[in-house]
């Protein structure tokens, strides 16, 4: 978008301008509106509702760097992402649960779920890559018509196992992580929550670190740009995606026992939605830009949180179309995303 | 066939800046009605990005284009096309899976007016329609040589048929000007003389002025009433094919080092 | 020369059609006449295996999504365009049959040539045919207005945008029972029941399932009739080329969104139609039918067939919805009585369409039934200039398009 700027301006260019800009003040003004009255109506309820918001933002944030370094590198919108996460969750319920029987906060169900964390994060890994290697490899040079339905086909396949393995009702089990929350000056804050955020924010710093600092996220970078001149400088093009969705994986495995730990349920349709809502995060911070996948990721989940938690507003029936909605109106004004880059930048 | 000095097309001062590369800059340009004329200079001069602007494709970061007497920088690339400036592709972009008469009927488009619903029912009018333009598409074919290809896949195509699909489909637009994104690249010598003829027809026959951008000298010089030299998105020559020939900053800049093997092309 | 090219001529020539055409037909009228007139009669073992394995109304759910799947056909297989939010348009034709023909609103009493049934004249009764053109309307509107502000995007955000509507539209339908107080969409518990069709003066009541069969049949033939008119047609000819080149076809004098939007609108009238249809074979609306996984049973019928050809589209539509609603049903209570076992059949949707979007993608992605011209496109490597230049195309198309 941004470089259309470039372009002389044309009378009827600022009446579409126009009426873009009034549209977006209308927008905010009712966000504006719908926050401000909630906050002064109920100032503590209205952070402990954001506190809330922030810890499943950042779970959101997890799933959304899946998406955004694999639409980084092979531009694919994996839509199996989220059901990567669901078998997660479902994962380190089976182990963490049902398997080491760690239910209630104790020291040694800590160091358990310590444990299943990483083994979650290896399995998603794992299964990531092979996904990649048997599906989408094969189809990088084709029409984007193919891949993107190929994915479509794997996360069926992917909810299919799912339902095998976790059956097809949900299932409510004592978790690790405390389910109790204390007070500060009238605001609620949930353990599980501040626990999150806690887990979240090393592993974001882990993984941009990686992209950023060193070879193999050079080698990412490289690959992202220009496949050609990547293997031609030497890279490994495909061990470098490969690299790229086991780290994707590995984010959705540590999201899924983030998230089976913080609702104490798990059931196999939870990753379509809860993938979707990672994606518009994804693409409200910019897709492809990892920094923007954890702005989005926590913006969209405060929102949600706003919107399932406030008094005054939509109410948590109308979640799921909130969100949407925001991703609507994203796709119609910026589909670049706050922190995203146009794609003219590459001609 | 005699030249008038009415411009049928007028770019004014173009420039076009892609994040501070300056691809084009200040470029003027006219195509006076009923001629042939040429854009040559080396390979990444900007002709390809002055031929996009004037398409639509791209939008100038300053200037103006004029064609047919209106202001049509900024218009939406179909609109151009359909006000009369067709063009054909450097590197040809034909509908591979769909038919020679189907690829010259896809032009035709905005002169047609069928919808869903007479389509669907086949009305009086949409089939007179679908006849005359089938009846249309078949005489273009006819002009450019590949009357006996119509139901054939384009991608089938010789690469030569290819080309002049390219020039019939660019003419179903019934356009007032055709732009050729150098149309003789991969022709042997045989066909490139060929073609020389061919464009003087497109001018005597459809009534068309035509801009070329070309690399084969000695059909630019053939063909040419006027040439206009771009270097490094710099205009630095416009005239005759003979004032363009013995021009030295032509020379230099274009034809360079080889310049003696070169100017024997130009001969 | 000459004798080659006339080889090459297109596959999709006036006499395969009409060869196609006289099977479907055939087949249509088989159904029918099995059923009206010998069945009755028939030995009860006969009875029972027709009603288990081709029951009426299964056959009837096939031709609605034969309907269907062709409407998707036309903007996925003929425009290019992946919409994975179908279920929407369904959903939305699904309650304009529920709001207009049936009790729903009962505070008001409106018969416009309807079938109120005996003694409950309340709610709004319209006829059957009106309520299909009008749900056909209706549902192109919203084709339109979710389709303009999205058409502009690349491909895979626009398959985003659509699913994400085919989120919402459910969503909205399950909790519409009490919108400012206003009882829409009667919730979960979905309107119910629809009028029987009353045409001309008579009723194809609960049992006149074969008169019904062959009402949507008709619908079914329509929609094949537009399909193959439309495809060899101005408006047709414009989409194939989108899909091909849409730079090319834009610099072809071809208006990129209003073209595209044309594609949208058909599809999505089709969806509509469809789910008027659908309302009155099942005979009332219900929220939690139009999930997701209809969209990508839709969207398989449409790749199993092979995009863009028509009886393509008919045979993986047939196909997959016998097994989607019969089929697995059936071979799954064989299987578990065999041996012994309770396996969940049903279950196995999951993983029989997911296996088979993968498989047709990897290994036949023209389909099975391809048109030429869709094997050649699917099997050749994206030209990655071309990719660029489009990529260009789109951001400043922005610009162009709101305007036009």
């Amino acid at each position: 978008m941004t470089s259309t700027t470039a372009s002389a301006p044309r009378a009827s260019v600022n009446v579409g301008k126009l009426l873009t800009r009034i549209s977006i003040v209308l927008i905010a003004a009712v966000v504006i509106y719908w926050l401000g009255r909630n906050f002064l109506d109920s100032p503590t309820q209205f952070l402990s509702v954001g506190i809330t918001g922030l810890s499943n933002g950042a779970l959101y944030a997890l799933i959304a760097l899946g998406y955004t370094l694999v639409y980084g590198i092979i531009e694919l919108i994996n839509f199996a992402h989220g059901d990567l996460f669901m078998l997660g969750a479902v994962f380190s319920y089976f182990f963490l649960t049902s398997f080491l029987g760690a239910e209630g906060a104790t020291p040694r169900n800590y160091a358990m779920l310590g444990l299943t964390l990483v083994l979650a994060m290896v399995f998603c890994a794992t299964l990531n890559v092979v996904i990649e290697r048997l599906a989408y490899r094969r189809l990088r040079d084709a029409p984007k018509l193919a891949p993107l339905i190929t994915a479509v086909g794997v996360s069926f396949v992917l909810q299919f196992i799912g339902l095998k393995w976790n059956g097809s009702a949900p299932r409510n089990f004592t978790t690790v992580l405390p389910q109790t929350s204390f007070t500060v000056a009238g605001v609620v804050v949930p353990w599980n929550a501040l626990a999150i955020i806690s887990l979240t924010i090393p592993l974001l710093l882990v993984l941009v670190t990686l992209v950023n600092k060193t070879k193999q996220g050079r080698a990412m970078r490289a690959t992202a740009q220009d496949k050609d001149a990547a293997r031609l400088m030497g890279i490994d093009v495909n061990k470098t995606i490969s690299l790229v969705f086991a780290l994707g994986g590995a984010m959705a495995g540590a999201a899924g026992l983030m998230f089976a730990q913080s609702v104490g349920t798990v059931a196999y349709n939870i990753g379509f939605q809860l993938g979707l809502i990672a994606f518009t995060s994804a693409v409200l911070g910019g897709v492809g830009n990892l920094y923007g996948a954890v702005l989005g990721g926590f913006l969209i989940g405060v929102i949600q949180g706003f919107n399932d938690g406030l008094p005054f507003g939509p109410g948590q029936k109308w979640s799921q179309t909130v969100v949407f909605t925001i991703l609507i109106l994203l796709m119609v004004y910026k589909p670049a995303g706050l922190l995203g880059k146009a794609t003219t930048e590459k001609v | 066939m005699s030249t008038t000095n009415n411009p049928v097309l007028d770019a004014q001062n173009i420039s076009v800046v892609f994040g501070g590369l300056v691809a084009v800059n200040d470029v003027s340009f006219t195509i006076p009605e009923g001629s042939i004329v040429s854009l040559i200079g080396p390979n990444g001069a900007g002709k390809t990005t002055f031929f996009n602007v004037l398409t639509g494709l791209y939008q100038p970061t300053s200037g103006d284009v004029i064609f047919d007497g209106e202001y049509i920088t900024g218009r939406a690339p179909h609109k151009i096309a359909s006000g009369g400036l067709a063009r054909t592709f450097q590197n040809i972009r034909l509908f591979g899976m769909m038919t020679a008469q189907e690829n010259v009927m896809v032009a035709m488009h905005s002169k047609m007016s069928a919808g869903v619903w007479s389509t669907t029912f086949r009305t009086k009018k949409q089939k007179r329609e679908e006849a005359e333009a089938k009846e249309f598409a078949q005489e273009l074919l006819d002009f450019v040589g590949i009357g006996k290809t119509t139901h054939e896949y384009a991608r089938n195509l010789s690469y030569g048929d290819q080309r002049r699909l390219e020039v019939a489909r660019a003419l179903a637009l019934r356009p007032k000007v055709v732009l050729l994104d150098e149309p003789t690249a991969g022709m042997n010598p045989n066909e490139s003389a060929a073609f020389v003829e061919f464009v003087r027809r497109l001018r005597s026959e459809r009534g068309v002025s035509v801009l070329l951008i070309e690399h084969d000298m000695s059909v630019v010089m053939q063909v040419s009433e006027r040439i206009t030299v771009l270097d490094q998105g710099q205009k630095i020559a416009e005239g005759t094919p003979s004032e363009i020939k013995n021009n030295p900053r032509v020379i230099e800049a274009y034809l360079g080092k080889s310049g003696s093997e070169a100017s024997q092309n130009v001969n | 020369m000459a004798e080659e090219t006339k080889a090459a001529a297109p596959a999709h020539t006036s006499s395969s059609n009409t060869k196609w055409a006289i099977g479907f037909i055939t087949v249509v009228l088989a159904i029918y006449a099995i059923n009206k007139f010998y069945l009755p009669t028939a030995p009860v073992q006969v009875k029972t295996f027709f009603n288990s394995w081709f029951s009426l109304t299964s056959m009837g759910e096939i031709m609605i999504y034969i309907l269907m799947a062709l409407g998707l056909n036309i903007v996925v297989g003929y425009a290019g365009l992946l919409d994975l939010g179908y279920v929407a348009f369904w959903a939305l034709g699904g309650y304009v049959a529920g709001w207009l023909m049936s009790g729903h609103f009962d505070q008001w009493t409106v018969n416009f040539f309807g079938n109120p049934p005996a003694g409950l004249p309340n709610g709004i009764h319209l006829n059957f045919l009106l309520v299909l053109v009008l749900g056909g309307v209706f549902t192109a509107i919203w084709g339109v207005i979710i389709g303009a502000p999205t058409l502009r995007l690349k491909s895979d955000y626009l398959a985003l945008v659509t699913l994400g509507f085919g989120e919402i539209i459910p969503q909205v339908m399950v909790n519409g029972e009490d919108i400012g107080g206003f009882n829409l969409t009667n919730g979960t518990k979905g309107i119910n029941p629809v009028d029987n069709i009353k045409l001309f003066g008579y009723e194809f009541g609960p049992f006149a399932l074969a008169d019904k069969f062959l009402i949507y049949a008709a619908l079914a033939g329509l929609m094949i009739i537009l399909s193959l008119r439309l495809r060899d047609g101005r408006l047709g000819r414009a989409w194939l080329a989108i899909r091909e080149d849409e730079l090319a076809a834009s610099m072809m004098g071809v208006p990129l969104m209003r073209t595209k939007l044309a594609s949208y609108a058909v599809g999505a009238t089709a969806g509509g139609v469809g789910g008027v249809a659908f309302a009155t074979l099942i005979g009332g609306v219900y929220a939690e039918r139009f999930n997701f996984q209809v969209s990508i049973i839709i969207l398989s019928m449409v790749v199993l067939g092979g995009m863009g050809n028509v009886w393509g589209v008919l045979v993986g539509a047939t196909l997959l919805a016998w097994v989607n609603n019969t089929g697995l049903v059936q071979f799954g209570n064989i299987i578990n009585s065999a041996t012994g076992k309770n396996i969940d059949f049903p279950s196995f949707n999951f993983l029989i369409f997911g296996v088979l979007l993968i498989l047709m993608m990897l290994f036949r992605r023209e389909g099975f039934l391809p048109e030429a011209r869709v094997r050649l496109i699917m099997h050749e490597e994206e030209f990655s200039e071309v990719a660029v230049v489009t990529d260009d195309i789109e951001v400043e198309g922005v610009h162009h398009h709101e305007h036009n």
